[in-house]
């Protein structure tokens, strides 16, 4: 007879969480390298010839303002990757939360333990970048070393986003609308690349409304040490928005794994 | 049958306007094997997901369904905490391989490393899985697979196992295997929860089982009583086509029933005589004279035709 006591709510999303970490540590080198290799190829694309062209961008050397852009999109790609195509993988063709709810977890454990893991791999894939960036002094080690945080928040953002559009897609191709249509416009157009006040003004309003532009804010501020008080309400849009769309995702995927 | 461990009273579940289970009511008691038939489509698996929660009934005011004295709809986890279910799929973490397979599902169950260790270790060896350990679950043929899921729903030493169609696609050997490892569970104590549409599976295994159609019970009994009190003892099966046509318009004795659908008439009787009569002028090979059993029980109930579900 089992002498254990139910697990839990803490141990059940660990759990959760925990298979996610055993399948990703499986393969180590593939899966640990890439982050690193990642930021360094990009830095020495920029660094060896567009930086040459442009110098400063914001009062900033352009590859300090491009790098601390990066630790937010590498969070936001991979979580927006494990929570699409990694979720209606599991969900649809493996079946392997049909097997995990059969164990004593519920439809909720599930898909917020999905968004913590995303939110760990926001966490490890911006820490990454922060490593490379620092090694070869793009950005001193100063506040800096919080942004990994950010990119935490950023992976728990869009891994809550990324689960309510997989609670839409009934065919994975349908993901590449939401990679083109959302993601790829927000790369270029929320700060990432060029500052938003060089936006036509009335794009501007829009630009504030998509989600990565206030984790690029904030990782920005913790780059250069430079804080506002209204960073605050950037910090507020990310874990509002995380409450919104990660329970919306949990009504919406338990009605699909629920019948 | 001692104090029942699951209880089910006018259970109702619809699809849309398919009507899934409709009001179905049963009870099983501790140690019991309890076996669930009926073609595909009929509901069982559906009734199976109610009973641990990942399906919903209909909210009716007769409706009960206790598990463990638990409700479904208000206490999934202490229903699932203590049962294990081996799923119709696999539904096997293919991105781990069978050690890790098993040490994710101790976690859900909040089992210490070690326990779950040792728990392991002594799983696979009871279901001749230990030189797979390390395996990626690709590499196993459907038959590890099989024993590897119902490794991982006993896990945590369950109280009850629910099995959604155990055997379907393995072979015998493996089939026998099962069959010999659920009876050494059910020795234990274990109350196992079985649907299948083997028929001699529900035989071997099952103390009770209950025959569903469209939703609903046809029959439910002890499998030997069931067929002695539905079908005639004997059957005799035509199966040449020629000898088919001579006999489908032939008298028939009094004492005899046929079944005249779809193609071959089929011949039951209490009297082997009877019937042998009937065989007289064909040759060896052309029919096939033998005692029931429960398929032709269940053919008998729930007709010979394919309904849209299956």
């Amino acid at each position: 007879m089992n002498s254990n006591r139910l697990p839990s709510l803490g141990h059940r999303l660990y759990s959760v969480w925990f298979r996610h970490v055993l399948v990703y540590t499986r393969n180590i080198i593939s899966n640990g390298l890439p982050p690193f290799m990642d930021p360094l190829i990009f830095l020495a694309g920029v660094g060896l010839g567009l930086g040459k062209y442009i110098v400063s961008m914001d009062d900033l050397p352009y590859i300090q303002f491009l790098a601390s852009g990066l630790l937010v999109t590498s969070a936001m790609y991979t979580s927006a990757f494990e929570c699409t195509y990694g979720t209606f993988i599991r969900l649809e063709f493996d079946k392997v939360y049909d097997g995990m709810l059969a164990a004593p977890i519920t439809t909720s454990d599930l898909i917020v333990g999905e968004i913590l893991w995303a939110g760990t791999k926001g966490l490890f894939f911006s820490f990454a970048v922060l490593i490379m960036i620092s090694i070869f002094g793009v950005i001193p080690l100063s506040t800096s070393v919080f942004a990994p945080f950010v990119g935490f928040l950023t992976g728990v953002m869009f891994g809550a986003l990324s689960l309510l559009i997989t609670s839409f897609v009934r065919t994975i191709n349908h993901f590449s609308f939401y990679f083109t249509g959302v993601l790829s416009p927000m790369f270029f157009f929320c700060g990432v690349v060029f500052p938003m006040s060089n936006l036509p003004r009335f794009i501007q309003p829009l630009a504030w409304v998509m989600p990565l532009s206030h984790p690029v804010v904030l990782a920005r501020a913790l780059c250069t040490g430079r804080f506002h008080a209204w960073h605050l309400l950037s910090l507020l849009y990310i874990l509002a928005l995380t409450a919104v769309t990660g329970a919306f995702a949990v009504r919406r995927l338990r009605k699909r794994l629920v019948q | 049958m001692t104090k029942s461990i699951i209880t089910v009273e006018h259970l109702h579940k619809s699809y849309g306007d398919l009507k899934a289970v409709d009001d179905l009511s049963f009870s099983i008691g501790h140690a019991e094997c309890f076996g669930f038939l009926g073609p595909n489509g009929a509901g069982k698996s559906t009734l199976m997901r109610i009973l641990y929660g990942t399906a919903e009934r209909e909210l009716r005011p007769e409706t009960k369904v206790d598990v463990f004295g638990f409700d479904p709809l208000s206490h999934e986890l202490d229903i699932k905490f203590l049962s294990g279910v081996v799923p119709q799929e696999n539904n096997l973490d293919e991105e781990l391989n069978v050690n890790q397979n098993l040490l994710v599902y101790s976690k859900f169950y909040g089992m210490r490393s070690r326990e779950a260790g040792e728990r392991i270790t002594s799983l696979l060896e009871f279901f001749e899985l230990s030189d797979k350990r390390k395996a990626k679950i690709r590499e196993l043929s459907g038959g590890m697979k099989r024993r590897l899921t119902i490794a991982r729903a006993l896990l945590h030493t369950p109280r009850l196992l629910i099995l959604d169609e155990p055997t379907t696609g393995l072979d015998p050997q493996v089939r026998h295997l099962i069959w010999e490892k659920l009876r050494d569970l059910k020795k234990e104590g274990l109350t196992v929860l079985i649907t299948t549409h083997y028929m001699d599976e529900a035989f071997q295994l099952c103390d009770r089982i209950l025959i569903m159609d469209k939703g609903r019970k046809a029959m439910e009994g002890p499998p030997q009583e069931l067929l002695d009190r539905n079908i005639e003892q004997y059957v005799l099966e035509i199966v040449s086509a020629d000898a088919a046509k001579a006999l489908s318009s032939a008298q028939v004795p009094d004492g005899v029933r046929v079944d005249r659908s779809p193609e071959r008439p089929v011949f039951y009787s209490n009297e082997a005589h009877l019937l042998r009569r009937i065989s007289k002028g064909l040759g060896h090979g052309e029919y096939h004279l033998r005692e029931s059993n429960l398929e032709d029980l269940f053919l008998k109930l729930t007709g010979r035709e394919l309904n849209e579900l299956q």
